[in-house]
């Protein structure tokens, strides 16, 4: 037996001030698991000099979040869009182009990817900016090689479950699926509203065979939207939970789509807009969509954090 | 297809793009520029982008431009990379030893003055600070692009969060 020492520390921190201070750091930033995070939660409450610099990062990390980010105009967007639009046209042009219409094209380059052009020059004319605009849309349409962008009127909806498949797809490729690892909604959640302010109820459903993973961070259109990612045997689960709009149309039956290869299910409640999707097998993805929703029902405060 | 790939993995990420360069150059105007640049470079690299994170992969391209953007057009403004080792090396700052009144300054203080604070930062402080705070890097990620290794990168955060606390909360008005 050694001899105890007046603190026994076997909670596996840093014995080192400074570098528990770090630890402060991490947990403030999601990079802890849920067993480190408990362990320096229970060093704040017994420490009140590690809880006031845990105040005081929060408290800044609000400040900067305020400060305001530099807009992307529709002009820089254009521009920046024109560099696909103008290289890809090249590309496609060059072996058949007629004289005159490389030398259109090189025209256009011209005007789109000058640096800085100066104000006059600088204003881009509306027409050829929503042209330029419809034929990205009209590339990445095309590319998709979802037929059902022909066959559903919901354009609005279809395009979003694009990209919730692109989004699941580059999460099974990344080094890990979740930004935060966490089977513990106490952790997953905070750490959503940290990041964007909204977090969707967040189950472990582990006794019936989907185990909360943790949770990332997609971005669709322009928005941020929180996403839960469930392991099932094998299959990951990832759930997109889009904060409902205004203009969303309500479906209260959850809609059985695909897009990407994989299978999605869409349905709404009061305050999202859910997209499940996985690689999983139909009858796996429908009985976790059932459960997570009984369960959001049954619990509620599920949805609140703490 | 380059284009819609272009569209998905770079496009989303322009405001990203557009702070980082911000709060490498110092301006807003010049930030364009330099995203610009950085841009051109990722539609000729897109093909090797292999999966992760775009957002990580689009600013890291986004830093080597504005470093060189500033080699360029600015030489006397430039640190050099090379030469932060001693700045990894200094002595933490004081410790904060007391508590809530300057997290509550700290929150109240107004974007200007916590712009400027940023501003003021030393380089190496601000960069970091800036993936993660306003680019919500991972310290991984950050680790990766910088070059150096993870405790370097946790402990420049603290001191750059160190010292902005030490303005904003308004500790330097008082007596030592």
């Amino acid at each position: 037996m050694s001899p105890h020492e007046n603190r026994p520390r076997e909670d596996g921190l840093p014995k080192d001030p400074q570098d528990m201070k770090l630890m402060i750091h991490a947990v403030v930033d999601g990079e802890l698991d849920a067993a480190a995070a408990l362990a320096v939660e229970r060093r704040m409450a017994a420490d009140p000099d590690l809880a006031a610099e845990h105040a005081r990062l929060l408290a800044l990390r609000g400040a900067v979040a305020n400060v305001p980010r530099p807009t992307v105009s529709d002009d820089f967007l254009a521009r920046i869009a024109a560099i696909a639009e103008v290289k890809g046209a090249e590309e496609a042009a060059q072996p058949t182009a007629a004289k005159a219409e490389s030398s259109a094209q090189q025209q256009q380059q011209g005007k789109v990817v000058e640096m800085r052009p100066r104000a006059s020059a600088r204003r881009f004319n509306s027409f050829d900016w929503r042209q330029m605009a419809a034929s990205i849309v009209l590339t990445a349409f095309l590319a998709s090689g979802a037929t059902q962008w022909l066959t559903t009127a919901d354009n609005g909806s279809d395009s979003f479950a694009v990209a919730v498949a692109n989004g699941h797809r580059r999460s099974l490729l990344a080094a890990t699926p979740v930004d935060i690892v966490s089977s513990d909604r106490h952790t997953v959640k905070p750490w959503l509203d940290g990041r964007i302010g909204v977090s969707p109820a967040a189950p472990d459903m582990a006794k019936d065979g989907y185990a909360l993973l943790g949770g990332r961070v997609e971005v669709i259109g322009d928005r941020p939207v929180p996403a839960l990612v469930y392991r099932h045997h094998e299959h990951l689960i990832t759930l997109v939970a889009a904060p409902r709009q205004n203009e969303a149309k309500s479906v209260p039956v959850a809609d059985d789509l695909s897009a990407g290869g994989f299978l999605l299910v869409h349905w709404t409640d009061d305050a999202f807009s859910y997209w499940a999707i996985s690689d999983a097998e139909r009858p796996a993805l429908d009985d976790f969509v059932a459960r997570f929703r009984a369960a959001v029902i049954a619990n509620p405060a599920a949805g609140s954090p703490g | 297809m380059l284009a819609a790939r272009f569209a998905e993995v770079v496009l989303p990420h322009l405001g990203d793009a557009l702070s980082l360069a911000r709060w490498l150059t110092g301006n807003t105007v010049d930030a364009e520029d330099v995203v610009q640049e950085a841009c051109l470079k990722a539609h000729a690299g897109i093909a090797g982008f292999a999966g992760g994170n775009p957002r990580a992969w689009l600013l890291t391209i986004v830093r080597n431009a504005s470093y060189t953007w500033m080699a360029r057009n600015r030489p006397r403004s430039v640190v050099a990379v090379g030469d932060l080792a001693d700045l990894d090396d200094v002595s933490p700052p004081p410790d904060h030893d007391d508590d809530s009144p300057e997290a509550a300054l700290i929150a109240k203080a107004n974007s200007a003055a916590v712009e400027a604070a940023i501003a003021r930062l030393p380089q190496a402080f601000r960069e970091t600070l800036v993936l993660r705070d306003i680019n919500g890097l991972s310290y991984r990620e950050i680790a990766a692009m910088l070059g150096v290794p993870q405790g370097t990168v946790m402990s420049r955060l603290a001191r750059a969060r160190g010292l902005l606390m030490t303005e904003l909360g308004g500790r330097h008005h008082e007596p030592a």
